[in-house]
């Protein structure tokens, strides 16, 4: 026993000698999020925004270099997460830590960042739960019941009746699937059929098909992005386009996948947090930059827009408490900071740290030869219906 | 074998039997070495031992005996899961968690050995693939039991013995996992030398001689399906247990692929060959995706390429090449 | 009549399927060499029809040209890459062929970055049509037609043609067939390189359905490997029908009992190869 105890003390006081620890005027920000694999665009979305961010307000804050440390996730991968999150906080001896694509590598790094004390910003995991599960975590996405509870309130009225709910199986779809339908319901429409499509479909045609002998009014989706969304939303096109079935839905028009999916999207309505063509002059710069930056074909997207306000709370802490900002200082700071984002304007809420923000119901139209969202209703400041529900 | 050639060769010379002795030590005080002085990798050191006796696991049933899998992985993230609900539900010793695990999988092993090992070759290499992918439908479906697509939280781990904690550090961990890897790589050795490891060696080349001498040969690759399927659960339940996280991605295609590349990386059917390739292939990923999150693959495929073009039977072709620069030409191995 | 649209769908998915595998069946069952980068050759063949198409080739000649292409760089990759591996042993091609998988999926990324790109069906081919009873979209019936079609040119050039009857020759006992004046390096190199065109047309026709992206070469793997297994290694009949079998048996199954959907391509996997362990049309000799 006494050896042991030797032992660790050793190894302690070693990786207090081998850890590299921060010089006074560096703060740095590690970021775990998805660079490789098939969500390999997120990583990468975020990695654009903090440098626009980053070009925009200078790489240091008051004289201290924020300098953002990237770690490759894989993909969904707790454990992977959670190593990653040991690494940058008892090694890299990070002082905040952000990204976090997918909920369960959020959820894994949840007691590391309590025990740690580490103030952590969710750019994008979208379950209600997660900023329960720690409070030293704070969200700057959405949640999918907040985006989702809009869309099918806005269908009930105007005149939709009849829905059939198709979402990719996995936890983020039963989210989306289960407020859509409970609020439809509640509101009196009626929900025919709920599809549950495997997440590695290619071929979606069978489950459309099912949902042509129904006929519906309506198809709602929800699919985890990239080539499964595409699919979903070209095989509504040519299926049931021309049967008079719409499509409603939340993040799959997102801007990064609406010209691959091409002018069939066109009329397709949907609710999100985010849309591209929002007009403020926050979301004209990062536009702007991003293009000049990256290409003229990059847009900003839900991604960027997490990385881009959390690279803003993190700026305003340092510069509030200046470089040995502690975790409790951030997250009370943060707690009911109103700010602006390219989004529009958002608040962190006070007791639950996640994201109050406007919901934009948009439709896909054309402009300039070029499809975008267009926004035409806002539901001004929506708070996640979850938490209302769950009270802690 | 080297090892084994070694040992009668230089049996003669008794500096010759220390020195094999000290090489077997090496990886072993290697392990310990990092512990002492690299304390902020551990974390990565525990995630490479439990790799290690992942690979070790495949080795047996593929190196050994033969059989071609692509769905490893289903053991190691039954082991992982079983042991992750145990923790959950039932106790949160370690211990117990980790026999009963083994136990499980091992169970389970024998099952699937049952259902599928009446086949060979291509045939049984997609039956293993579709038993895996099946096995991770059912995790992400049976969201209850397992946290589905969101991964199974596991609460904090009881103290080892009562009295070592699982410290935030990762130290208690390692050793644990260090600890338990030793125990089963002795037993590995045994297996691999015993009359019933001989046999698989057998099989392995020749399943219809075998069978013409008499050998149940199913029924030998049933056990020995069993035990990598319980070597490959402790693997499985040893990451649930330090990592206090179990994801979908334990049971997936690419966990059973990347296990298999460790494997053949290091060079299969050389005791040390997983040791070497589930290692190498870990720290040099880790290392890559620091340096570039977005291409770190471009480095790892070069390496594997590299390996093959410019060694025989991976990288323990290395061990070899610096064993015939020190003694000069020595027998041929196993 | 409905019953009829879900078999259709499942023909047409089991045509896809079989037009990007049938590459497989011939690198991995002829040549019987663990060949994974076969996803890697087909995804450099969609980047490259991406080019071709944004110089203005027509869809059909972007696919011709961009096949012909990827079978020049297969034949290369014989050479260099796969010739010596042909004595290594299974393992070290499946290491080796991985590893080139992963070299050339970080390529493609840094190169065109990670989203997805449009292989943009022409609009002759994207419409629908009356197929009597209702409208069907174009596109499937295109890709049941072009299957056919390959199928119907393969089975003609391996069983039918002297350059079959000497493939089959040089497989079956390579050293007899030197014996007999054929040239089996260069046979095997043709061959290989059609194996990879194979790969890369069957990316370009399918890409509306498997959307190119730089991880393609991995994600649909598997997919491709269990064809090619669940047909009988090396037996381009037994690829056809098990593609079409398990297209019809997923689409179909996941119609009917879309609870089950998950379940579906796997299980008819298991139960089929468990029903018939030597391959739905074991071959006793190659092709």
């Amino acid at each position: 026993m006494k050896k042991m105890l030797l032992l660790a003390l050793c190894g302690t006081g070693l990786t207090w000698a081998t850890a590299t620890a921060a010089p006074a005027d560096t703060v740095k920000v590690g970021v775990i999020a998805t660079f490789s694999g098939p969500f390999a665009r997120w990583g990468e979305q975020f990695q654009q925004a903090i440098k626009v961010y980053q070009k925009q307000h200078g790489t240091s804050v008051k004289g201290n270099t924020i300098d953002v440390i990237y770690r490759d996730d894989g993909g969904p991968d707790p454990t992977r997460a959670k190593q990653l999150a040991e690494e940058l906080i008892l090694r890299e001896k990070v002082q905040f830590l952000g990204g976090f694509v997918f909920t369960p590598n959020a959820l894994a790094v949840a007691d590391i960042v309590t025990e740690a004390k580490m103030p952590t910003v969710i750019f994008n995991a979208a379950t209600a739960v997660v900023t329960r599960k720690s409070p030293y975590f704070v969200r700057t996405s959405q949640t999918i019941p907040q985006v989702t509870v809009p869309i099918a309130q806005w269908a009930f009225k105007n005149g939709v009746k009849r829905v059939i709910t198709a979402v990719s199986d996995y936890a983020p779809g039963y989210d989306a699937e289960q407020y859509f339908v409970k609020t439809f319901k509640a509101a009196g429409g009626e929900v025919l059929e709920s599809i549950r499509i495997p997440l590695a479909t290619t071929d979606f045609s069978p489950f459309y098909e099912r949902v042509l002998q129904q006929k519906p009014d309506v198809l709602f989706i929800f699919g985890p992005g990239g080539p499964p969304t595409v699919g979903m939303i070209n095989t509504w096109a040519s299926r049931l386009k021309p049967a008079g079935i719409r499509l409603l839905c939340t993040a799959e028009t997102q801007e990064i996948d609406l010209p691959k999916i091409g002018p069939v999207a066109l009329g397709v309505v949907s609710a999100f947090h985010y849309t591209e063509t929002v007009d403020n002059p926050l979301n004209k710069a990062l536009w702007a930059d991003l293009t000049a930056m990256f290409g003229k074909n990059t847009v900003p997207d839900l991604a960027s827009a997490g990385a881009y306000d959390a690279m803003e709370l993190i700026y305003r802490a340092v510069a509030n408490f200046g470089p040995q900002v502690t975790g409790d200082e951030a997250i009370g700071f943060w707690r009911g900071m109103a700010l602006d984002s390219p989004r529009g304007p958002i608040k962190i809420d006070e007791t639950t740290r996640d994201i109050i923000q406007n919901v934009y119901l948009r439709k896909v139209e054309e402009r300039d030869g070029k499809l975008e969202n267009i926004n035409f209703e806002t539901v001004p400041m929506v708070r996640d219906p979850w938490k209302d529900e769950h009270p802690e | 074998m080297s090892e084994a050639a070694g040992n009668k060769g230089l049996a003669a010379a008794p500096i010759g039997l220390r020195l094999a002795s000290v090489l077997h030590l090496l990886p072993w005080a290697l392990a310990l070495l990092v512990y002492v002085v690299a304390g902020g990798y551990l974390s990565l050191g525990t995630h490479a031992l439990i790799m290690i006796l992942f690979a070790l696991s495949l080795d047996l049933a593929l190196g050994q005996a033969g059989i071609i899998t692509l769905g490893h992985a289903a053991f190691f993230g039954f082991g992982a899961y079983a042991a992750g609900i145990f923790a959950t539900h039932l106790s949160n010793d370690p211990l117990l968690g980790l026999v009963v695990a083994t136990v499980l999988t091992g169970l389970f092993g024998v099952f699937v050995g049952i259902l599928i090992l009446h086949t060979a070759g291509v045939t049984l290499m997609m039956l293993t693939l579709a038993i895996s992918a099946l096995l991770a439908e059912f995790a992400n479906q049976a969201h209850g039991l397992t946290g589905g697509d969101d991964g199974l939280q596991v609460g904090r781990m009881a103290p080892l013995f009562g009295l070592f904690r699982f410290d935030l550090r990762g130290h208690t961990s390692y050793l644990y996992v260090l600890a338990a890897l030793f125990v089963w790589s002795l037993v590995a050795w045994r297996i691999m030398r015993s009359p019933f490891g001989r046999s698989l060696d057998g099989i392995r080349q020749n399943p219809r001689r075998m069978r013409a001498i008499g050998t149940p040969v199913w029924r030998r690759l049933v056990v020995a399906y069993g035990l990598s399927a319980a070597m490959a659960g402790t693997a499985g339940a040893l990451e649930a247990q330090t990592t206090r996280a179990v994801g979908l991605g334990a049971l997936s295609v690419l966990a059973s692929g990347t296990v298999l590349v460790m494997l053949i990386l290091g060079g299969t059917r050389r005791y040390y060959g997983a040791f070497l390739g589930a290692t190498v292939y870990v720290v040099v990923q880790d290392f890559a995706a620091q340096i570039d999150p977005f291409r770190w693959m471009f480095i790892i495929g070069i390496m594997l390429m590299a390996v093959v073009l410019f060694l025989e039977n991976g990288l323990v072709g290395l061990v070899d090449v610096a064993g015939r620069a020190l003694h000069g030409p020595r027998s041929p191995g196993r | 009549m409905l019953d009829i649209t879900i078999l259709l769908d499942g023909v047409a998915y089991g045509m896809v399927l079989f037009i990007i595998s049938v590459g497989l069946t011939v690198t991995m069952g002829l040549m019987r060499i663990v060949n994974l980068a076969h996803g890697a050759f087909a995804m450099i063949g969609g980047y490259l029809a991406t080019m071709l198409l944004g110089a203005g080739l027509p869809f059909f000649a972007a696919a011709i040209v961009a096949a012909a292409l990827v079978g020049i760089v297969g034949a290369v990759a014989e050479l260099a890459i796969y010739r010596p591996l042909y004595r290594k042993g299974e393992l070290a091609q499946a290491l080796m062929t991985f590893g080139f998988t992963f070299v050339v999926i970080a390529a493609l990324t840094t190169a065109f970055g990670t989203g997805i790109r449009t292989l943009p069906v022409p609009p002759t081919l994207s419409g629908v049509v009356d197929i009597g009873f209702r409208t069907y979209p174009t596109y499937r019936l295109f890709l049941v037609a072009v299957g056919l079609v390959l199928a119907l040119l393969l089975w003609l050039l391996i069983d039918r043609s002297s350059y079959g009857a000497r493939l089959r020759a040089a497989v079956d006992n390579p050293r007899m067939a030197s014996a007999v004046g054929i040239d089996v390096n260069l046979l095997f190199t043709v061959t290989f390189a059609g194996g990879c065109a194979l790969a890369a047309f069957g990316c370009v026709i399918g890409a509306a359905l498997m959307p190119l992206e730089p991880y393609y070469a991995l994600r649909y793997l598997v997919l491709f490997l269990v064809v090619v297994g669940v047909g009988g290694i090396g037996n381009f009949k037994g690829s056809f029908v098990a593609a079409i079998a398990l297209g019809i048996i997923d689409t179909g199954g996941k119609f009917l009992v879309p609870q089950a959907a998950a379940y579906m391509f796997y299980g008819a996997v298991l139960i089929l190869l468990l029903l018939r362990p030597h391959g739905l049309m074991p071959a006793k000799s190659a092709a």
